[in-house]
Order: C-alpha cells, then sequence, then structure tokens
C-alpha cells in the first residue's frame, strides 16, 4: 500500500499444505535491496526459488551497473522470469514494493506467468486476496503518513485473514 | 453414459450483494438493486429486499426466480399464520420458518443466500444469516452475496464484537447509533461496488426501528 | 435434463438409478407440530399439509447432487470431540464455518442442546446437523411426554441413525456424537450420514479430528477430575485449530453429569495460544533478507 513518500508491504505468516498448517513463522516478504521488497504468495518452493534467482540476477545487475535496480526494472526482470516459465508456470503471485531515488513509491503484483498490473493505491495477492480487496478499498486513503499507514495496513491485513482459512498466525509489516 | 445436455442447468447467478446490521433498538438491511447475468446487467433497479411482516425484512441474493418462489412463500406462510394466530409472526419465529423453508429443499436446493433483519420481541435488533440449505445463525451483523467475502472483513474490522460463545459471557452489542450504522453501510457498498461487478447501480437501506420501517436509497457506481 | 418439482407432498418418487423400491423414508419428522385449523386445506394443500423434501425429476439424481454440490458449498471444516471419564461425559468443539477457504462464521454453536440431559455436536454440513438434531429434539421431547421418563442415549442416537440411515445415499453429510446422561450412566455414541452408530468411551470427528486424537489419546485416562477432564479437552480442541485451517474461533467445553449438561468454558483460540505458550520478549526478529535466502 502506498503512502506519502513511502510504502507499507505485509503478509501473514502461516505456511501450510491445504488445511494443514506446517509453520506460523514463515517469512513471505523478501528483501531486494534497501528499498525494495518482494512478497511472495503461492507454493513455498516456487517462491525460495523464484526468490534465489531474482537475488542472483539482482547481484549481477549491481556488479555491471554498480547502482541498486530501480523498482520498474525490478518489476520487469520479475515478469520477465516468469513469463519464461509460460507453460511450466512458478505457482507464486508475487507482489513488489520499491521507492524510487525521489522516494516516489512503486508497488505492483503480477500473476503466476508474469502480466503486470501496477496500481496507484494498493495491491494484493494471495488466498486472502478478496477479502483483502474489500477491506483495502474501504480503508485506503491516499497520502497517509508512515504511522497512520502502518494502523492501516496492519488493520486490513488482521480483518482480511481473520475470514481465510488458509491465511493467519499474526503479520509481518513493512513501512519504507 | 454420456451427457445430452451438458451444460444446462437449472440454476443461474444474478448476483447482489445484502448487508444487515443490527443495533441495541433498531436493525438496518440493505442491498444492491442491481440484477445481472453472467457479465450483463438484466435491471438496475430490482429491489431485492421484501418486508415479510411488521418487523421483519429479508433481503436475498442469488439466483431471482428460487428468490422470487422463496418470498411468495414465505408470504402465504405469513398469511396462515396470521389467520390462525391473529398477530404478526415475530422475527426469531420468522427465522425458524426460513431455515425450514429453505432445508425442505434439501435435495434441490434454492439458490439464493439470505439475510433476515428485524427487531425481536424485546424491540432488540436482530440479524440471521443463512446458507442455501438452512443452516442459520443469529449475529450482530452479516453479509451475503457476491460482494460479501469484500464487506465481511471490513466489518468484522469495524464492529467485531466479543464471540457468543465465550464463556465468561461479554457484552456483545454493536456500539453504532442508527445514523453512523447506515452510514457504514453505505461506505461498505460503495467499496465494495468498486471491485464486484454483480454489485452496483443504487443502494437500497431498510431501517426498522421502534417508529417502524423507512427507506432509503444511495445512488453507486453504474459501470 | 428436464429438472420440475415434484407437486406430490409425499415420496414417491425415486430416481431410477436408487434400487429401493422398499425403502421407506421416514418423514415423520416433517410434520408441521402444531395442529392446523381453518380451512386453508382445500386453499392451498401445498402450504398446510406436512411438507416434505422436494426432489428434482432428473433421471440422474446422483449427478444432479454433485452438480448442485459444487455450485451451492455447504458449511465444513470442524473439530469436534468427546469422552467419557469418571464423572460423566466431557464434550468439546471448535466454532468455525467454512466455505472452501473463506470463513463464512466464526460463530457457530457446534454444540447442540437437545435437552437439559443430552447434547449433540456436529460436524459435516450446518444445515443438515442443525435440522435433523432439532427434529431429534422434537423426538426426545415427545418420547419424553409418551413414557413418562427420559429417552436413553441409546434410544436417540438410534432414532437419528435410522433417520440418516433412510436418507442413505442422497448426500447428506453429517458427523455427529451423541452425549448425554440417562438411568444407565453417561451414555456416548457416534453417529454418521453413513449410517454407522458407534457406541464408545473417546470420538473426535472432524477435519482437525487427527490433531485432537493426538493429545486426547496421550493425555487421557478414566479416573479425571472434571476440571482435569474440561482441560483436556480444551487443549485438544486448542491444538486442533492451530493445526487444522478449518478449525478455529472459539473452543467451548461442555459437562454432562447426573444434574445434566453445564458449559465450563468457552475461550478464543487466539487468547488460548498465548495462554499455553506466553510470549516470550527476548525473541529477536529474524533478519527478513537472510530467511527466505537461505
Amino acid at each position: 500500500m502506498v503512502g506519502k513518500n513511502c510504502f507499507a508491504i505485509a503478509s501473514d505468516r502461516r505456511l501450510g499444505v491445504q488445511l494443514q498448517t506446517i509453520a506460523t513463522d514463515f517469512q513471505r516478504i523478501s528483501k531486494i535491496h534497501d528499498r525494495l521488497f518482494i512478497g511472495l504468495s503461492g507454493l513455498a518452493t516456487d517462491s525460495q526459488t523464484l526468490y534465489q534467482r531474482l537475488v542472483f540476477r539482482h547481484k549481477l545487475y549491481q556488479l555491471r551497473e554498480e547502482r541498486d535496480m530501480k523498482p520498474e526494472t525490478f518489476a520487469s526482470l520479475v515478469s520477465a522470469l516468469l513469463y519464461e516459465k509460460r507453460f511450466g508456470p512458478y505457482f507464486c503471485q508475487p507482489v513488489i514494493a520499491g521507492l524510487s531515488d525521489e522516494d516516489k513509491p512503486f508497488i505492483c503484483t503480477m500473476d503466476s506467468i508474469g502480466a503486470k498490473e501496477l496500481a496507484k493505491d494498493f495491491v494484493v495477492a494471495g488466498t486472502a486476496g478478496e477479502s483483502l480487496y474489500g477491506a483495502c478499498e474501504a480503508m485506503f486513503k491516499p497520502d497517509m503518513e508512515p504511522d497512520e499507514l502502518f494502523e492501516t495496513v496492519s488493520q486490513a491485513l488482521l480483518s482480511s485473514v481473520d475470514r481465510d482459512c488458509l491465511s493467519g498466525w499474526g503479520g509481518h509489516v513493512y513501512i519504507v | 453414459m454420456t451427457k445430452q445436455h451438458p451444460a444446462w442447468s437449472p440454476y443461474d447467478n444474478n448476483g447482489g450483494t445484502c448487508v444487515a446490521i443490527a443495533g441495541a433498538d433498531y436493525c438496518v438491511t440493505a442491498a444492491d438493486t442491481r440484477m445481472s447475468t453472467g457479465y450483463s446487467i438484466l435491471s438496475r433497479d430490482y429491489s431485492k429486499i421484501i418486508k415479510l411482516a411488521d418487523k421483519c425484512v429479508m433481503a436475498s441474493s442469488g439466483f431471482q426466480a428460487d428468490v422470487k418462489a422463496l418470498q411468495k412463500l414465505l408470504a402465504a406462510r405469513h398469511l396462515i399464520y396470521q389467520h390462525q394466530h391473529n398477530k404478526q409472526m415475530s422475527c426469531p419465529a420468522m427465522g425458524q420458518l426460513l431455515s425450514n423453508t429453505l432445508y425442505y429443499k434439501r435435495f434441490f436446493p434454492y439458490y439464493s443466500f439470505n439475510v433476515l433483519g428485524g427487531l425481536d420481541n424485546e424491540g432488540k435488533g436482530c440479524v440471521y444469516t443463512y446458507d442455501a440449505v438452512g443452516s442459520y445463525e443469529r449475529v450482530g451483523y452479516s453479509s451475503q452475496g457476491s460482494g460479501s467475502t469484500l464487506i465481511m472483513p471490513f466489518l468484522d474490522n469495524q464492529l467485531k464484537s466479543p464471540s457468543p460463545l465465550l464463556l465468561p459471557a461479554q457484552d456483545a452489542v454493536t456500539p453504532l447509533s442508527e445514523a453512523e450504522a447506515v452510514d457504514l453501510v453505505k461506505t461498505c457498498f460503495a467499496s465494495a461496488t468498486e471491485r464486484d461487478i454483480y454489485t452496483g447501480d443504487k443502494l437500497e437501506i431498510v431501517v426498522l426501528n421502534k417508529d417502524g420501517i423507512h427507506r432509503e436509497y444511495m445512488e453507486l457506481r453504474k459501470d | 435434463m428436464p429438472i420440475l418439482l415434484l407437486p406430490s407432498t409425499n415420496f414417491k418418487f425415486f430416481p431410477p438409478k436408487l434400487k429401493c423400491v422398499d425403502m421407506k423414508l421416514d418423514t415423520s419428522g416433517l410434520e408441521s407440530t402444531s395442529p392446523f385449523f381453518g380451512s386453508g386445506d382445500e386453499l392451498c394443500p401445498e402450504l398446510s399439509a406436512a411438507p416434505s423434501f422436494s426432489l428434482p425429476l432428473s433421471t440422474d439424481f446422483d449427478e444432479f447432487q454433485k452438480d448442485t454440490k459444487a455450485t451451492l458449498k455447504h458449511a465444513k471444516g470442524t473439530t469436534t470431540l468427546a469422552f467419557i471419564f469418571k464423572e460423566g461425559v466431557m464434550v468439546a468443539a471448535d466454532s468455525r464455518a467454512s466455505m472452501g477457504g473463506y470463513i463464512s462464521s466464526q460463530s457457530v454453536k457446534k454444540i447442540i442442546e437437545i435437552n437439559p440431559y443430552m447434547l449433540g455436536t456436529m460436524a459435516g454440513g450446518a444445515a443438515d446437523c442443525q435440522f435433523w438434531h432439532r427434529n431429534l429434539g422434537i423426538k426426545c421431547r415427545l418420547h419424553e411426554l409418551a413414557n413418562k421418563r427420559r429417552i436413553s442415549v441409546t434410544g436417540a442416537s438410534k432414532l437419528l441413525a435410522n433417520i440418516l440411515y433412510s436418507y442413505r445415499g442422497m448426500g447428506l453429510s453429517v458427523g455427529t456424537m451423541i452425549a448425554g446422561w440417562d438411568e444407565t450412566g453417561p451414555g456416548l455414541y457416534y453417529v454418521d450420514s453413513e449410517g454407522g452408530r458407534l457406541k464408545g468411551t473417546r470420538f473426535s470427528v472432524g477435519s482437525g479430528s487427527p490433531y485432537a486424537y493426538g493429545v486426547l489419546d496421550s493425555g487421557y485416562k478414566f479416573d479425571m477430575s472434571v476440571e482435569e477432564a474440561a482441560e483436556l479437552a480444551r487443549r485438544a480442541i486448542y491444538h486442533a485449530t492451530f493445526r487444522d485451517a478449518a478449525s478455529g474461533g472459539v473452543a467451548s467445553v461442555y459437562y454432562v453429569g447426573p444434574n445434566g449438561w453445564k458449559k465450563l468454558s468457552g475461550d478464543d483460540v487466539g487468547e488460548l495460544h498465548y495462554h499455553y505458550y506466553p510470549v516470550t520478549p527476548s525473541t529477536v526478529e529474524q533478519e527478513m533478507a537472510e530467511v527466505a535466502g537461505a
């Protein structure tokens, strides 16, 4: 979710196979660099593989260009990697959030084969997606300050996962 | 054996969203007025809320033909009840009747998702929420229909009250005033309309309180 | 595939696939219990006569049930348990109802109070359980009025099992335990929609039952006080809600003794989590970049 010169990215902590809960402290959101985060919901093995490939590509980029990737560039990279597997996709839905050099927030989600969906306000992904849309749609205000943004994101996340069997056990929220 | 009519089904989904909120001495029931099938809109002004008794209204979404049949059946049952007992049916009684009526079609269900709003015998607001085959529960607020998954988390967030199953029991009254509840309903429909294609056009709100019943309308997005 | 309503109010129609000509369905529970006055009968026979289940006039009933089941997802996903111990019967359940991944309610009353001495639990289709337990309650009360004494748990569970057996193969989904106290002491039966009926001392039903059994079996002994038994039941439900995504909400615990049932506790499992596993403040937040990459 986007705020004023900041963004928040949040996820729940449950890892499960169908109805069975495996772990309750799972990390779904990972850092690419200080101003860029990616959240990967879906099949855990695919998320981890994809994440490792992304980190690898990002490191190569850093070595060649001697700078961090811009969020827009990174989104295109994710999209390209996903589309490579068009006919045997990674079962995961990424959410990308980053801050550009001018502190302009950027958020984006895509489907499992890399169709980007950019938004100015908020993006959601995962099993509680529909609930999250409802909660965010009702709670979002433009240009929130970090504290307010944190409160809004947390409330939206908590109330949505409470309506979804397959999510839960608390959440991680990052404000950048 | 090959099926002869593989695609035919007795059911259609006409969409629509209903919400009901019970308060200390009022009950707000609301639904949008769009009726659609697939991607096309059949009507922009079709009321989903009917008055079953003086202190009881029902909002239904799902398949309108089934809903219509259900409404007519309940109206007839209520008429008989009035002739027999010379009084209006109470909302809890209507709640049980609706549950049984739905369950009698257990093997060929009414494709309708209902919420019943009204005032109980003590004048308190009550809301009953149903599934298609008649399992029901008395709750403080509820949402049914195509937009319910968008609205429910928001209502949880705003109105969450301690579960009635808790022991020692905790007080579970919706803390809102009537005007606030109406505003809340408007907010959640405005946001559901943004993301649900089956919800929109116009919002019909029915407020029941000790003074009686009144309706109000609000325009929603028409796209 | 023309599908019509049967105008008849009796079960006379059977789909050709089900070869059960002699099977008589028990619809006695559906009869209106209040006497009907007036001359409404001639005007609207369908409304005043005892209503019964209308069936689709379909050539393939099973297929139709499968289709409707897919379109109308019923509430499912549960953990319930009951066991007999020294002092009586302990019954416990969670309170979540889900449709697919979506939680349709967190406050379902899964322990149904049939009469002051008997409880039923519900797992499976919410409507099926609610309706037939209510129906059983009526029958038990009628038995009581006719025979001037309370029905035994054995008798009550048999009534329910017989009804469910008569609907076997028609798609009902019920997994229930009937627990109570009668002249012979505590009684516990498991009854399901396949027609099964088992007497026993320890049962758990629902999607969370494997987890509940784990706790229950390891902690169970016959010689327990009411407090110990209640704690065991609550703990078993809590652990099931922890692992099973389709169970959750409030863990309710009921006790049935010689003087009838009593609700002992109802706790939000979210709060129970912190009760059983208090948060230790020393936990350091994990380094976020490393975890997924490790």
